[in-house]
């Protein structure tokens, strides 16, 4: 039991206030520990972006695949996209258009590389077909 | 923390092959190079500063240290019927 509840309960028993007051202490209790439980199981910053790849119960072939990145290692290699040449810049949008994917490569910052590693905390995909894909952060 | 051990396992039909490789030891190396190669670096800043990669060849030597030091806990599995594949930095 919670000491605070405890001591609410024991001032109750004691007389010291009365049953409304008693049921208003805890009441204000409760509503304050969500938050504070929250924080301290607060999911911490995910580290790594993990990639499994397993066979379904139909599929023939065996394969397994187990990937476990450093989210810092993505972002240091995102950072050498910096290095990549005008021209193969252009290469890279034209291709991305043809897949449907307005998106101008030239014109993305080291803020939005950041923004996407962070995004990327939320990430979840599964993909159940022949083979069972998981793609998630942990 | 850069990764001081790779581990590599490769395991087929027939032997396995296991490996505990020190890459500290390979840092140690990698560093020397880029110590030996620093200076025609700097000339190369030097000569494509204004028309050039200059200032972004600048930022190669952080870089590659911000990838080194970020390989701690890069792990790999890949498994068939026939062969498995595993190698960790740690």
């Amino acid at each position: 039991m919670n000491e605070d509840r405890k001591k609410i309960l024991e001032m109750l028993a004691a007389g010291k206030i009365s049953v409304e007051e008693a049921e208003k202490l805890l009441s204000a209790l409760s509503s304050s520990q969500p938050d504070s439980q929250g924080e301290l199981s607060g999911k911490s910053a995910p580290k790594y972006l993990r990639v499994l790849v397993e066979p379904g119960p139909k599929s023939e072939v065996q394969d397994r695949v187990n990937v476990r990145v450093p989210l810092k290692l993505i972002r240091a290699g995102l950072k050498w996209a910096a290095f990549i040449p005008k021209h193969a810049q252009g290469t890279v949008n034209q291709a991305l258009q043809e897949k449907g994917i307005e998106l101008d490569f030239t014109k993305i910052k080291p803020e939005d590389i950041e923004e996407i590693v962070t995004q990327l905390n939320d990430l979840t995909v599964d993909v159940e077909g022949k083979e069972k894909v998981r793609v998630f952060c942990e | 923390m850069i990764p001081l051990i790779m581990r590599l396992r490769i395991q087929g039909s027939g032997k396995g092959f296991r490996l505990l490789f020190p890459v500290v030891l390979l840092w140690i190396l990698v560093l020397a190079l880029m110590i030996v190669l620093l200076p025609f670096l700097l000339i190369g800043v030097l000569f494509t500063w204004r028309r050039g990669p200059g200032p972004a060849l600048l930022a190669i030597y952080p870089l590659l240290f911000s990838v080194l030091f970020s390989l701690s806990g890069l792990h790999f599995e890949f498994e068939n019927a026939k062969n498995r594949i595993f190698m960790s930095f740690t």
